[in-house]
């Protein structure tokens, strides 16, 4: 193992600096403190998805059921607490019933790719669509409103000048962190995503594990579902519509290969304070409309070109 | 082509559908005496414009006992037409479609399938320019829309109304290759330029009429401008609450107005709350409804379309610009409409810019 800090594992850091002083050369209220809370009010639905999806991804599997699961679980959500479709009213409880919901379809999907050995990219694509469709089906079409303003306080209140939802996802970078440094769950990750064979040969449950990790990234989702329900008070089948693009970019952009094996669920959180604040700067600098996609994928591609440690990449796909 | 494959393919589709969407497309087994199967196609049941749309439909065809169905085209553009063409075999041109192309070019593939077979076709929003109803008679029976100019120059100006006449507004814009994105942006520009420099656009930006992306440039605006900003402008409903959550998460909410386009009722509601001031109803339960009803009289013969003149075969339907002083009355109209009456709801003949 390699003594001295190895600069590329920090390169993500370096290029999510140097944009804030790009930034804030542009435009210093960037850097004002009611911004950096609006940046991380942003952030908190995707440090959330991506907690699940690094740890999918350093399996060398991908998860694309993110918008399907965010939007069923969404609308769960929003049908329990006080609502205009529903009579239930279950308050702060209906998280749990999210948060059940989403590991049991992330469970399915686990159980899918593993049983039938349908690769990860399809059942989880399938899986997605099949959610979207439920949530369209019982809805019509139609979203469901949130009155319950207790419940919206998961996002909208503030502690500390915070608001809450920030919290919430600090708690589940926590969370994620202590399982991948602290766990056995974490080891087999990585010994996984590295070499399957020889994680086999050595005693790792490699089925009992990818089932673990989709029901751990389902209930992400469905925390993210809750979320993104007190956020905008409401659910609807289109709620989670770019969810899935910005989580598998911040993860990558973050440093983690989508081969599997390399990266860190910290990598994932700077990967998604690039991603959003390249959004809020191009507003910023006043960056023009359609230019503002050409430079957000020139950015990407020059983040993850210098995070990505070639040493360790013998094929790339 | 094998239309037996598909036609199976898209009976399983249409089944599977009309399963999950509960109570629609169960109306086939009653079927009216003409035997006219009455379709309607679009994007998809996810949102509430076209969820209603179809629904419009539908009522018509249990009023008149005809079988009904519901194609999806999924934003997919060859999905559309092989689903339009696979029901067209089917019922051998027997067949009244409500169409909502995918994209424009779609609607002429549509309108000269619908002819070579003898089926009839109403079609909305999406045509080209140089595509006319009287160009195929009978065939194409109508194309029905909404002015994206004018309402949007209307609504803007409640919007203008709103901030008192003057300070700054930003605004939110649709997918900026969309026909009605670029419309609506335009209709307010005009409206911003009619104030003589009382009103400036501070800053556009297109959040793809999505809530999650209004949001975070929203953020983003507070802020680069802060206080400068009076008024927001969005160009649909969506952007337009996902803008006045990202006030909300401010305590702004209901300080800065709001305006939005499309009718939704979370916009409506966000209207009586006092958070928005104001977004433009659309009619999408008459726009589906009335385009089967007036396509069904022209394939029965009950008016000789090719004998109406223009303006009733490309119209406009009306859209409400719909405010706080207003809402009342709007939540109290009677929105039903006589099936017979195919033009009471056209405000003209659509004008190509």
């Amino acid at each position: 193992m390699a003594t001295t800090v190895n600069w590329r594992s920090l390169a993500p850091v370096f290029v999510f600096a140097l944009l804030c002083v790009v930034i804030a050369l542009f435009n210093p209220n960037f850097l004002s403190p009611s911004n950096a809370v609006r940046i991380l009010a942003a952030a908190a639905i995707p440090l959330v998805l991506v907690m699940g999806a690094t740890f999918v991804i350093l399996m060398g599997s991908i998860d694309l059921s993110i918008e399907g699961v965010v939007a069923l679980t969404a609308v769960v959500t929003a049908a329990l607490v006080l609502n205009d479709h529903t009579s239930a009213n279950l308050g702060l409880f209906a998280i749990a019933f999210a948060l059940v919901a989403g590991a049991a379809i992330g469970f399915v999907s686990g159980a899918i790719h593993v049983w039938l050995k349908v690769p990860s990219f399809m059942a989880t694509l399938g899986i997605g669509f099949a959610c979207l469709g439920i949530a369209t089906a019982a809805l019509g079409g139609f979203p469901v409103r949130i009155s319950d303003s207790g419940f919206r306080a998961l996002t909208l209140g503030r502690t500390f000048g915070i608001p809450h939802g920030v919290w919430v996802a600090f708690a589940a970078v926590i969370v994620a962190y202590v399982i991948q440094q602290r766990t056995r769950l974490g080891r087999w990750i990585y010994a996984i995503g590295t070499d399957e064979v020889t994680a086999r040969q050595s005693g790792v449950p490699v089925e009992r594990t990818r089932i673990l990790v989709f029901t751990l990234a389902g209930l992400f989702c469905g925390l993210a579902g809750a979320m993104s329900a007190a956020q905008l008070g409401q659910g609807h089948a289109l709620i989670a519509s770019g969810r899935l693009f910005t989580t598998i970019t911040a993860v990558v952009v973050g440093g983690t290969a989508l081969s599997g094996g390399v990266g860190s669920v910290l990598n994932s959180v700077i990967g998604v304070l690039i991603v959003i604040v390249l959004t809020n700067g191009m507003v910023l600098m006043g960056v023009p409309p359609f230019v503002q996609q050409g430079v957000q994928g020139v950015l990407i591609i020059i983040a993850v070109a210098l995070a990505l440690d070639r040493r360790h990449l013998d094929v790339v796909k | 082509m094998d239309f037996r494959t598909c036609t199976r393919r898209t009976v399983a589709a249409v089944a599977a559908l009309s399963a999950v969407t509960v109570g629609a497309a169960a109306t086939g087994a009653f079927a009216a005496d003409d035997g006219i199967t009455l379709a309607i196609s679009m994007r998809s049941l996810s949102n509430p414009y076209h969820a209603t749309f179809a629904k419009g439909g539908e009522d018509f065809a249990n009023s008149i006992g005809a079988p009904f169905e519901v194609l999806v085209t999924e934003g997919n553009s060859e999905k559309g037409l092989a689903d339009i063409r696979a029901l067209i075999a089917r019922t051998e041109g027997n067949v009244c479609i409500n169409v909502d192309p995918n994209d424009s070019p779609d609607a002429k593939t549509i309108v000269e399938e619908a002819k070579a077979a003898g089926a009839y076709v109403v079609t909305q929003w999406n045509k080209p320019d140089d595509l006319h109803p009287w160009d195929h008679n009978p065939n194409y029976v109508a194309h029905m829309s909404f002015s994206g100019v004018g309402t949007s120059e209307e609504i803007t100006g409640a919007l203008i109304g709103a901030m008192g006449g003057e300070g700054g507004i930003v605004a939110l814009g649709g997918i900026l290759s969309n026909v009605p994105a670029i419309e609506r942006k335009l209709g307010m520009e005009q409206a911003v330029e009619a104030t003589g420099g009382k009103v400036t656009v501070l800053d556009f930006q297109p959040a793809d009429w999505n809530e999650t992306k209004a949001f975070e440039i929203m953020q983003a605006w507070l802020t680069r401008y802060g206080d400068e900003i009076k008024g927001v402008w969005a160009a649909n409903d969506s952007m337009a609450i996902g803008a006045l959550e990202a006030l909300r998460q401010e305590g702004k909410a209901g300080s800065v107005p709001v305006t939005g386009i499309d009718g939704t009722d979370a916009a409506l509601s966000a209207i009586e709350a006092g958070e928005m001031a104001g977004t433009v109803a659309w009619d999408p339960n008459w726009t589906g409804g009335m385009g089967l009803s007036l396509c069904h009289a022209a394939a029965t013969g009950k008016i000789d379309i090719a004998a109406e003149p223009p303006e009733h075969r490309e119209f406009y339907g009306t859209g409400i610009v719909v405010t706080p002083e207003n809402i009342a009355e709007y939540r109290n109209r009677d929105a039903s409409f006589d099936y017979d009456d195919y033009w009471a709801k056209s405000t003209g003949q659509i004008q190509y810019q």
